[in-house]
């Protein structure tokens, strides 16, 4: 093999009173694909930051074909031939393709005007070059993420060219953009490129990676073969062996709780691409965990946030009725009012108040309870806080520091945490585990389980196939806002995606 | 960061010890705080001096300071609730000016008594406010945009209430004339140490404190500026706390406005000239976020006296207002840049 092409040696970094890194080494050789795995928190984006110079290590080094190097922004970084391609692309959506791959350098013409048929001939090629047909002409707000994901590679890469590091680039791709994306990925390794890739989709890594990295704790737990046995790359990242991650069903379905009959949601006014509840039947009891399956866009948001009157207005009709009396749901108060909770699948963005302490966002949600009299009680709000780290494991232990500094998992726990406060007895979950790693995810999957059988109904939206199948007890499938089909748990997948495609298993 | 504490939950974090806060965290927290010692400090070093006397010091100089500052305080005890919730408003300024003339023409050429007058000032001021509070909210607005045509509406309206024309208040009884105790909002109580406004822009501050930091509404403030989303989804009903939080705002400027036209004397269109952007750099050097979600009333009284001080010690230096205000520029610009410190090390983004 040849001389690594970079090698990071010893890396710590501090924030605050938090050690994101206790010491990393970590090197990439030219030509590789090296998978850096790792749980939420685990350190894999404190790593990339420093390798892509956004951060600056407390100490530790980083060595470029041998020399050392240090970067104070991520133009060094570029420079030096390191180009990131961060979770959020750093695209223009209101801009086409050759505009985005020339932003900040753009081809002139004399006089200073814009030379646009040339740098729209110029990305053309740089597409061709890796076999990709998009229309440099093509606004980017109009491609679909996997596109826009290629469109991001070829930017950065005429940047810097030499070490590519991808930030779960599969995160929002559906199977076939991820095969794409993998082709080109090899042809880049072909070039010679060396790419840093970071996922924690455990089974992607044997099918890309040539090296496999695992960190846990701000250190690397172990250097692997990609084809390393699932069962040793979990226990790499969580520490000790998982045994099973979906707990047992436990029969407890008591009365009925939610139940749509023929309901439909009517809009106020039209909007498209809002795939609105069109003559749905679902029925969740007490002590039920029901998962509502469907292709993108076949309306589980949809259905969920109608229900709870987050999303946009209009009225129900059909029968919409709560332990067997009909309810208006039309607003959020409504559906609180009806002993419905939400929890969204964007925590960050409508989840939680990320420069707050996570004391103060679990309590968000029972503010009344805790403020008799319209004075807070400090008494009470320690109580629920209390409660609340007695339902979810949340790291830190410590109520008082932001919430936007735990890890995805840990944000997810407060969110679910917050909500189950108010003492709900009907929970809508969308995307319930959306980047959120192994380990809480189990806990999660457990402490949903145990909550329904004490009796609280679940409705539980996913694109996870092996969520809804190995957590629920029912399956609801969607396809352009109804219900066409309906699988115990259990049920194999192939089946619940033939129903949710609308063809026979 | 309010200043609610709770108390850990369970067992302490059971591996590292928990580490002290970072202490440049805790110097933002205290900014305006330490940032008021520090001119303090330098007002008794920089201060003439008379027969040995520190004039910085002197007892006058001193009620001069908490006098001059206490209208822009009132205002900016309003605008710290506004702020939090991520809001802003621009109005408050002319609302003063309107407050004003309201309260001097009622008076003098109205013939209402001193309370109807108060009463009718302040909900003057609380309904204007709820007004733009009710058009942002209802039509998505941006507070910016609904508060500037705001405070264009409520320089209008004084306008057009005192005619373009100072409007003189004199004391005594009958028709014409206000009422002597009115103008006790211009004089020192406690053994003529303690000016009259002074004290209303403490009690005023004392109430909002405890609004803020122990009430359920004061709760809300904070749930809507730290994320107005979540807030909703949570049950906050966010748009009723967006209208009250103007309608503070819209109080604190009549309030201000009643204490200006007690102060001079007159009522005037063009009272409360800019103090919307004094009392603004006040909450912000007092540490709270333009970006919600964060703040202290304490910050902001510390901040409205700093910046009092600040211009007192450069007055008795007989330093030009030109260099009072690029030293409280330099002054908003180093509270801000510490507070974006602290985010980055914080890893919360820019």
């Amino acid at each position: 093999m040849t001389a690594p092409l970079l090698v990071m040696t010893g890396a710590v970094k501090r924030f605050g009173g938090v050690q994101a890194l206790r010491g990393v080494d970590f090197d990439l050789k030219a030509g590789e694909i090296h998978a850096l795995l790792g749980e939420n928190g685990a350190g894999k984006s404190t790593l990339m930051n420093l390798l892509s110079g956004v951060y600056t290590p407390d100490e530790g080094t980083i060595e470029i074909d041998g020399k050392p190097v240090r970067f104070n922004n991520p133009r060094e970084a570029q420079a030096a031939g390191i180009a990131t391609i961060f979770q959020e692309l750093d695209l223009v959506p209101s801009l086409d393709v050759a505009a985005n791959l020339f932003l900040g350098r753009e081809l002139m013409r004399p006089g200073g005007f814009l030379d646009v048929p040339a740098m729209r001939r110029e990305a053309k090629k740089r597409l061709e070059a890796i076999e990709i047909a998009i229309d440099p002409a093509a606004m980017v707000a109009d491609l679909s993420i996997g596109q826009r994901q290629v469109v991001a590679i070829v930017k950065a890469l005429s940047y810097a060219s030499r070490v590519l590091i991808m930030d779960e680039p599969t995160a929002a791709l559906t199977v076939g953009e991820v095969e794409r994306l993998f082709d080109i990925m090899r042809k880049l390794a072909a070039t010679g490129v060396g790419i840093v890739y970071i996922s924690h989709r455990l089974e992607e890594v044997p099918g890309i990676a040539d090296r496999v990295t695992v960190m846990r704790d701000g250190r690397v737990a172990g250097i692997t073969e990609p084809h390393a046995p699932q069962a040793e790359l979990v226990r790499l990242l969580v520490g000790r062996p998982l045994d099973e991650l979906y707990p047992a069903r436990i029969k407890a379905a008591g009365k009925p709780l939610l139940s749509l009959k023929n309901a439909s949601f009517k809009l106020a006014r039209d909007s498209a691409g809002w795939q609105a509840p069109q003559g749905v039947s679902v029925d969740v009891h007490e002590g039920e965990i029901v998962g509502l399956a469907g292709i993108m866009g076949a309306g589980r948001t949809e259905l969920l946030s109608a229900l709870y009157g987050t999303g946009l207005s209009g009225r129900w009709e059909g029968e919409v009725a709560i332990s067997g009396k009909p309810v208006k749901l039309d607003s959020i108060s409504a559906a609180r009012h009806a002993g419905i909770a939400f929890v969204t699948d964007d925590r960050r963005g409508s989840g939680l108040m990320l420069r707050m302490a996570v004391g103060l966002n679990l309590v968000m949600s029972v503010i009344s309870r805790i403020s008799p009299n319209w004075l807070v009680s400090p008494h009470r709000q320690a109580e629920a806080v209390k409660e609340s780290f007695g339902q979810f494991d949340i790291r830190p232990k410590n109520p008082d520091i932001a919430v936007g500094a735990l890890s995805g998992g840990n944000q997810q726990k407060v969110v679910l945490a917050k909500e189950i406060l108010g003492n709900p007895r009907l929970l809508l979950l969308d995307e319930p585990t959306r980047g959120v790693d192994v380990g809480a995810k189990g806990e999660i999957y457990a402490r949903l389980r145990a909550l329904a059988a004490q009796g609280l109904g679940i409705l539980v939206a996913s694109s996870e196939m092996p969520e809804l199948i190995g957590l629920c007890d029912r399956i609801v499938v969607l396809r352009q806002g109804r219900n066409v089909a309906e699988f115990m748990g259990g049920v194999d997948e192939h089946t619940v995606l033939a129903a949710a495609n609308g063809r026979e298993a | 960061m309010s200043d609610d504490k709770i108390s850990p939950a369970s067992a302490p974090a059971p591996a590292a010890p928990q580490k002290h806060r970072d202490p440049l965290a805790l110097i933002v927290r205290f900014q305006s705080l330490i940032g008021l010692v520090l001119v303090a400090i330098g007002g008794i070093i920089f201060s003439p001096r008379r027969h040995g006397e520190i004039l910085f010091l002197n007892p006058d100089n001193i009620a001069n300071i908490v006098r001059a500052v206490s209208e822009t305080g009132i205002i900016a005890i309003g605008m710290t609730f506004v702020i939090i919730t991520a809001g802003i408003d621009l109005s408050v300024g002319a609302v003063l000016g309107l407050s004003s003339v309201v309260t001097a023409s009622m008076m003098i050429s109205g013939g209402f008594g001193l309370i109807p007058t108060i009463l009718a000032v302040l909900a003057l001021g609380i309904v204007f406010g709820a007004i733009q509070g009710t058009i942002s909210t209802r039509f998505r607005l941006e507070p910016f945009i609904v508060t500037l045509a705001g405070l264009q509406a409520a320089r209008g309206l004084a306008l057009v209430v005192s005619g373009n024309q100072y409007i003189n208040i004199s004391y005594g009884d009958g028709p014409g004339l206000a009422p002597p105790v009115f103008a006790v909002l211009g004089e020192r109580l406690f053994n003529n140490t303690v000016p009259v406004a002074t004290l209303v822009f403490v009690v005023f501050a004392a109430v909002a404190t405890i609004v803020l930091n122990t009430t359920r509404f004061g709760r809300y403030v904070f749930a809507v500026g730290g994320n107005e989303r979540a807030a909703r989804i949570s049950g906050v009903p966010v748009s009723m706390v967006k209208i009250a939080v103007y309608a503070i705002t819209g109080f604190a400027a009549a309030l201000a406005g009643i204490v200006h036209a007690g102060q001079f004397n007159f009522g005037s269109a063009n009272d409360g000239m800019g103090y919307e952007l004094t009392a603004i750099a006040a909450v912000v050097i007092g540490g709270t976020s333009l970006f919600g979600g964060a703040g202290s009333m304490v910050g902001t009284v510390a901040g409205t006296i700093m910046l009092g001080a600040l211009a007192n010690i450069l007055q008795l230096n007989n330093i030009t207002p030109a260099m009072q205000l690029l030293a409280t520029a330099a002054i908003i610009v180093l509270a801000a840049v510490l507070q974006s410190l602290v985010r980055r090390r914080e890893g919360l983004g820019r």
